[in-house]
Parts: C-alpha cells; structure tokens; sequence
C-alpha cells in the first residue's frame, strides 16, 4: 500500500467494503445453500423466509434475468443451484432484509428437499469412474521409458498434500447499488474487478458498461479472492438491481469457510530415477488434483503445478501428468504458488526417497542437480540469467551449513527425547500469468494543476504493497517526491478489461504500464518546458529531485511550476498506458514454449525442533537467501518474504481441513482450523537479498516477490522428517502434508512397535 | 427491545440504545461509526475485533453492548491525541508491521495494552500479549519488532 494508507490502518480510518457507509434505506443479504454434496433438488420452499419479518424478497435461480452462469474458462457454474446440487455449501437462494440478522433467519427457514445421489470425494475413485474438469494434461521431455535402464536407482511412491484455507483476515464482501440508467455499481473485496464485472453483467443481462466495479483494498486475498469473490458480488447486484435498493453482503467467518474453496489437495503418484552419482536421470510424476465441484480455475492451476514438476532442478527425462478430478467438495481455487507448491513437495519427497536408497543425504542430490544457464524445462523454455546455483551456494555460507549441521548432531547426540533436523530448499518459479493474453495491464495517470498526482491501474492492494511500488515507479519516473503521488481505488470505469492481481505480476504489470504513462506525460512537460525556455531542445530537459536542469544547468522552474506553465500551454497532462510483457508464448497443444518473463531463485535452510514424546513441532530458524533482482521496496520484499514462509510452514505442519463422510467440511471455525498464530512461527526468520542480481524484465531491474516465498515453507516438513529420523532411523514415515504431531507419533511409535 | 445505556469511548460520553443481544462490535460499528474495529470471526477467535475495556484488552465480538454499560472502551479511534500518534502506531508504521491491515487496529490495541501494563515487555511476554490476534499477511515478525521498538 503506499504510505498513507498505512496511517490509515493504525488509526482504525482505512475502509474496507464492510467499513463503507452506505444510503441509510441500504439492505442486507444472506445466502441459503446446499446442506447436501450431490443431490437432486425436490423443493424449495421460500414462503416461510418471507414470512419472518423485516424481509424484503428471496431470489432463486429463476429470478437472475440474464444466465445463471459464474464459470470462467469452463462455463459449469450456476451463481445460484437449479435442479442439481453439487457440494456442501453451494449457495441456493438469497435472502434479503432490512438487516442481516433478518436475513440470515430467513434463509435458515427456506424448505429445501434434496435427494441425495452418491457423491465423490475421493481423487482415485473419481478418476476411475472419469469424473475429470478437463482432459489430463501431459508435459514431458526426453524419453523416460528409455531412461530407467540407466538408472542405478529407482524409487516410486504416493505423496499426498492438504488444502488449505486462506484466512484472508476479511471475509467475502461486497455491496451494490442501482444506478439511474438501469445498471449497477459494485464495490467489491476481489482481485478480479474485470471478471466480477463480466459476470456481473452476465447475469443480469446487461452489457458490461452498466456494470462499474470498484475495489477500495482488500483485507488479504492470497487467491481466495481472484476467482472466489465474485459470487458475492454477483449476489449483491442482483438483489440491488432487482429491488432498487442497495444491498450489502458480507459472508460471516463460517459461511466463508464452508462455501469457499480453498488450496487444491493432490495426491500423487512419483517415480525417480538417479544414476550412482545422485543425478537425477528420469522422473515421472503423475497429480491428481482434487478440484472440487466445479472448474473455477482448477486446470490453470494444474498447469502450474506441471510447469513446476522439476522445481529448481535439471532432470532431462521428464514425464509430468495432471488429472483434474471432478469431486463432491467446494471448488477448489487459487491460493499463493497457484499448484506450484503441490508439485515441489512430490519432487522434494521422491528426492528425500531416493537419498534414502542411495545412502546420501538429500541436500546432496538436491545441489548435485540445480539449474543452470542452458538447462532446459520440460516445457522447452531454457534458463537464462539463473541464480539458482548461487543462492545455494551463498546459503551454504553465509548460514555456515556445515556448522549447523555439526550443531543438529550434537545436539541430537545430547538429548534422547528432544531432535532436531536441518533442510535445504531450493526454489524455482515462473513469473507471468501462464495464460499468456492474462499478461497485460493497464495504467491511467493524471497530473493536476498543483502538481499533485492520482494513478489508476489495474492492480489491487491486498496488503502485497503494490500500490508502495507503484507509487516508487511514477516518483523514480517524474524524480518527484513519493507523497505528491496518490493511489487511487481500482475501477473497472478507470482501467478495461484488466486481469486478475495474481501470479505475483502486480507489481511488474502495472509498474510497467505506470513507467509508459509517465514518461508519456515527462515527454510533454520537456517540449512544453523547452518552449517557455527558449533555448534548449527537449532532450536538454531534466527533471531532477522536483526541479527543472537545461543542459544540466538549473533553471527557475519547479515541478509545480513546470505542471502550471503546461497547463496554460494547453498540454494534456493524462496519460493511459497499456503494458503487455513481450517475448512469451505457450503452444497448448505440444506443450512447449516460453511462458514466464523470468523466474525467481533462491535457497532456505530450515532447521526444525522436535518434541518426540508430544510429536510436537517447532521451526527453530528459517534462512534464506534470495534473488529479489534490484529490490524495489526492501521492507514491502522483507514482509512478502516473512509472511509467505509463515504461511508455507502452516500448509505443512499446522493446518488441516478436514471433512465429514458427507462432504461437510468439519475444521469450518478458526478454533478448529488452525493458522499459524504467534507461538507457531519460526523462532527466527532471516533474509539475505541476493547481490548484483539486476533484472532487466523486471521494473527498475526488481524481481516480483508474492508467492515465490510460500514455497520455502516445503522445507519445514524436511527438517521435521530430517528430526523424526534422528529419533527413529527406521520410521516408516508418510509422506503426507500436513505433518500434524498426530501423524508424528503414529510414525515414531506405530502400534506393532514398542519403543 | 431496545435499551439505552450509557458509557465512555475514547473519553467521550455517549447514550446508546442497543438491542439485548447486540454485540459490542456490533454497536460500534454500526450504531456508533467507529468501523476501526474490525470483524474477522465474531466468535472470540481473531482478535480483530479487539477493544480495551476498563483497561483490560477484550474480543468485542464476545461482549454484549449491554455489559458495556458503565464501562470505560478505548478503540483505534481513540489512540491519537492532539500530541499526536501513540509509540505503537508508529511503531507499527516504521517496522513495516501493517501489510493489509485488517489485524492492525486490534494487534495496536492488544499491544498498548501489553505496553500500559509492562512498558518493557520481553520478547516472551509481547509474544504473550498478542497471542490471541491472528493475522495472515505478515508472518508476525516486524509486529513483534514494531513492540519491542516502543519497549526499548
Ligand atoms: S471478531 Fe472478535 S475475535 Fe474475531
Ligand atoms: S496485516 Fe493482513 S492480517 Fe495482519
């Protein structure tokens, strides 16, 4: 966020959609959905939810005017179930009252009659009996089959990983209003304005400039808000264009919980090969993602998952599949590593595996096999500019590794009930949205008379520091000073047709469209300061630190000075710029080309403490050494950085999602769905940003930093198996995430063997 | 039915009439427009809904409007004075502790209450103080940095 806004948290004044004071005659709507997972809808009753008082009207799916239809890419989604039911949770009917109390009441007193047919919940069963979003996908590369002939080691197994749900610390919300030309205003908490106004428009039948959506700021949206937010919104507006009225929709904490999606679960099945030296030769892998109900963004995500099969590594026989398993649960969606996460824990296992069988240790096969310049991807896109070698290597040192490990075996050599372990992990991941046309964004900038500035991009600020970077662009671009510039909200009446803030692109994106916009506006300011000079070209123009140079030589001119003259010079002093990143391509049916615009590099070592009576788990120290390109915002990186890694950890040892026989989601309160609070996270996060690390892609040479450091979390479950094996050489340990203190003592005391 | 009651928020007298199960938060925000105090579970859970009241940090999602009655309630709004920001909030500004800051009114107001208490609190005891504020974005680290910053 740029600086004000962070005087406005910590006075209690930033106002997010729930924050917004809306027309006093303003209405509230809530959601009556599905208690069933796979149903025929019998009945639906809604006399006695308009019999409660203070109920204005409940609208069903005959109600929407234009079609009933959310989906993106695969159009599978009703906003509202018709005659089927498709998982706990899918919304049915909305309710609207003069308060949410009242509506809430309501909703619960609507008759709904399902009757239940035989639901899937499970990736295998699903598969078997061809219940797929999409058909598999394959990446592959060299000649697997051939390649296990030369391998000296093979190892093969199942990985499964858990969801997990985003806690954006705000809930879903949004509100709408009527506007007198018959169209409707939409003030959202999404990431996704363009799409929720499509939809919008969509669903009320109206063509999209009817449709404005703004976004003030988000309260986290780690992607449970790209694709996710919009229903809510949708809602909104159909009660609002329907009644005339504004309406407000902001989903409680469990509601949120249980009609949401969250992070896919995979279960996967592996095979590693390795010549005797650790090289790894050959790998299969083989996702089954578990996308729930409906397609959302599920077969996007598996395709990261699949770009992402080989991490950090060069392995030249790659086979990579992925099955996107249609099931009974919520849609499964977006949520920080996009499926890139899922894929590097099946490798580290396989790697972990194969060190076993191989007699070494798995960071020994893990540096014996990173990047570098040269190597090439599955997917045909060669390594340029790769660092992964470095941060490993300055990891290795600057931490002191054989220090640490030295210190882990004394320490395990000391105590009997108490280990620790100590992992390295290596991190590879691709910039760019990976649906090519998605990279492109735009930019609208105005100066004022007084000098002051507001910017409009596509961007949304969810707490990612964005807008901070933003404003760092457009203050480096005008050599301003930063408070002159202001953010402004994000609307679709501003920007067109902006994609998604995903894919850890904001920054780049919208940075770069910034950049165009004012040197545009820079441009001008030199011609018109040239001509009140009289003597110098533009090109003899400068603008430096908020004063004006002619070859070099101050002049009497100001930046509020030079903005006023053009002014009157009747030089327009807007600009819009349109960014899209060059030199990316992807060919959907061979599978091959060159989707990101770089990728980002860099090493953790993670040292964990275990408690071997309790199975409890605690992350001594988290160090990292990372290639930040040339930072563009140090403390918003160092944030982006803690937070991923916090975030990493809990989606391995902490949280677990967890549903009833039924398909109903069992952890659905933050008392029974744990996120990291204070006492859970690591003792010590350091950072170390990689030196002479420019980026020419990047803006101003940075590298984006959002999603890459959830991926360091992976490493928490190492050091924890590296612990559990101190205590217990021989456990037999799943690899199953998260690794709950449960599942550690089922694998250090299994119950045929006595300790 | 509605009641009146009457009490003190940021060292302003008010009179307002609340509905028997109406939650403090609840009447802040929406009775009173003091919207700082945020809700992220209304269970007792999170803390972004936490208050001080009569000195003593409180999630206001699980205290009544009614029981506020005769209290003394300080929210976010009520943290600056004409002399300026309080130590934590800038605190909290300087360290880089606020990432979209939903948490941020309720981790300030549980840590000035730590601080009120136990003006150098170690790293155990803010630790302590603020264990029951959840917040998903930051990781906690520069929080507990912007504490112990005003401690020192
Ligand atoms: S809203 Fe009160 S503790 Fe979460
Ligand atoms: S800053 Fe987002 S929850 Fe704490």
């Amino acid at each position: 966020m740029e600086p004000r806004d962070v005087f406005l948290h910590v006075r209690g004044e930033a106002v997010f959609v729930d924050d917004a004071l809306l027309p006093a005659e303003h209405l509230f709507a809530a959601i009556r959905t599905s208690h069933v997972a796979h149903g025929h809808v019998r009945s639906l009753d809604i006399a006695p939810a308009m019999a409660v008082p203070g109920i204005y009207e409940v609208f069903t799916a005959r109600d929407i005017p234009g079609e009933n239809q959310v989906g993106k890419t695969i159009l599978d989604e009703p906003l509202l179930a018709e005659s089927e039911v498709h998982f706990v949770g899918q919304p049915l009917a909305i309710v609207v009252g003069e308060s949410a109390e009242a509506a809430r009441r309501a909703a619960r007193a609507i008759q709904v009659e399902i009757d239940p047919l035989p639901a899937i919940y499970d990736v295998r069963q699903a598969f078997a009996e061809g219940s797929l979003i999409a058909p598999p996908r394959t990446f592959s590369s060299g000649d697997v089959e051939s390649a296990w002939e030369q391998c000296s080691v093979v190892v093969s197994g199942t990985v499964e990983s858990g969801s997990q749900e985003h806690v954006y610390m705000e809930t879903q919300s949004a509100f709408a209003l009527p506007t007198d030309r018959g169209g409707v205003k939409v003030v959202s908490a999404t990431q996704s304005p363009s799409m929720v106004q499509l939809v919008v428009a969509r669903i009320l039948g109206l063509p999209m400039h009817e449709v404005e959506v703004e976004v003030p700021r988000l309260g986290g949206g780690f992607g449970g808000k790209e694709d996710q937010a919009t229903h809510w919104a949708a809602m909104a507006a159909l009660a609002a264009w329907r009644l005339k009225k504004p309406v407000k929709l902001v989903l409680t904490r469990h509601e949120d919980m249980t009609m949401t999606g969250k992070r896919h679960p995979y279960l996967s099945d592996y095979k590693l090969g390795l010549d005797a030296e650790g090289h790894m030769l050959a790998y299969e892998v083989t996702f089954y993602q578990n996308g729930g109900a409906v397609a959302d963004l599920s077969p996007a995500i598996l395709e990261r998952s699949l770009f992402h099969a080989t991490n950090a590594y060069a392995i030249p026989h790659v086979k990579a599949v992925g099955i996107s398993c249609r099931t009974h649960l919520p849609p499964n969606t977006a949520f920080r590593g996009f499926g890139g996460p899922q894929a590097l824990f099946v490798l580290e296992c396989a790697i972990f595996k194969a060190a076993e069988a191989l007699g070494v240790e798995p960071r020994e096969i893990q540096k014996r096999n990173l990047l570098q310049d040269g190597d090439a991807f599955p997917y045909g896109a060669r390594v340029e500019r790769c660092r992964q070698r470095r941060c490993w290597d300055v990891a290795e040192q600057k931490y002191n590794l054989q220090a640490g490990l030295k210190e882990v075996r004394q320490y395990n050599g000391r105590n009997a009930w108490r280990k620790k372990g100590l992992a390295l992990m290596p991190i590879c991941f691709g910039i760019s949205f990976t649906s090519t046309f998605l990279n492109q964004a735009g930019a609208f900038v105005n100066v004022y008379v007084d000098g002051s500035v507001g910017i409009s991009t596509s961007a949304v600020e969810m707490g990612q520091g964005v807008n901070a970077k933003i404003q760092e662009v457009a203050a480096r671009i005008f050599s301003i000073r930063p408070e002159r510039i202001k953010l402004e909200t994000t609307s679709t009446s501003r920007i067109a047709n902006m994609p998604p803030t995903a894919a850890s692109t904001g920054a780049d994106l919208n940075g770069h469209a910034t950049r165009l916009a004012c040197l545009d506006i820079v441009e001008r300011l030199k011609d018109a300061a040239a001509r009140c000079l009289g003597k110098n070209a533009p090109h003899e123009i400068e603008i430096r630190d908020e004063a004006v140079y002619a070859s070099g030589e101050a002049t009497e001119l100001t930046w509020e000075k030079l903005v006023n003259l053009a002014y009157f010079d009747r030089v327009s002093l807007c600009a819009q710029a349109h960014c899209a990143t060059p030199d990316i391509f992807f060919d959907r049916d061979t599978n091959k080309g060159n989707p990101f615009a770089y990728y980002a590099y860099g090493t953790a070592l993670v040292e964990a403490s275990l408690d071997c009576l309790r199975g409890t788990c605690s992350i001594d120290a988290v160090r990292v050494v990372h290639d930040f390109g040339r930072s563009l915002h140090p403390l918003v990186d160092l944030g982006q950085m803690e937070g991923g890694i916090v975030q990493g950890v809990g989606w391995m040892l902490l949280e677990e999602v967890m549903h009833d026989a039924d398909g109903r989601l069992l952890t659905d309160t933050l008392a029974t769905y744990k996120i990291p609070d204070i006492h859970s996270i690591p003792g010590e996060i350091q950072v170390h940003f990689l030196e002479d690390a420019e980026n020419p892609p990047g803006i101003f040479q940075s590298k984006t930093v959002g999603e890459p450091p959830f991926l360091y979390g992976i490493g928490a479950y190492f050091a924890l198996l590296q612990a559990m094996k101190a205590f217990r050489p021989d456990a037999h340990i799943p690899f199953s995430s998260p690794m709950t203190p449960e599942k550690v003592l089922l694998a250090l005391y299994p119950g045929d063997r006595p300790v | 039915m509605k009641r009146i009651i009457q009490l003190t928020i940021n060292d302003k007298e008010y009179e307002v009439a609340v509905e028997p199960n109406q939650t403090l938060t609840d009447m802040l925000r929406y009775e009173l427009g003091l919207t700082g105090t945020k809700k992220g579970c209304e269970v007792g859970d999170c803390g972004s809904c936490t208050v001080i009241m009569d000195g003593i940090p409180v999630n206001s999602c699980l205290v009544l409007a009614m029981q506020a009655n005769g209290r003394k309630i300080t929210t976010i709004e009520g943290l600056e004075t004409e002399k300026g920001m309080h130590p934590i909030q800038k605190a909290f500004v300087e360290k880089g502790a606020i990432q979209c800051g939903f948490c941020t009114p309720g981790m300030i107001l549980s840590s000035k209450s730590l601080l009120d208490k136990n003006p150098n609190p170690t790293e155990e005891e803010i630790r302590a103080g603020i264990s029951g504020n959840l917040c998903r974005c930051t990781g906690y680290q520069k929080i507990v940095d912007a504490v112990k910053s005003v401690g020192k």
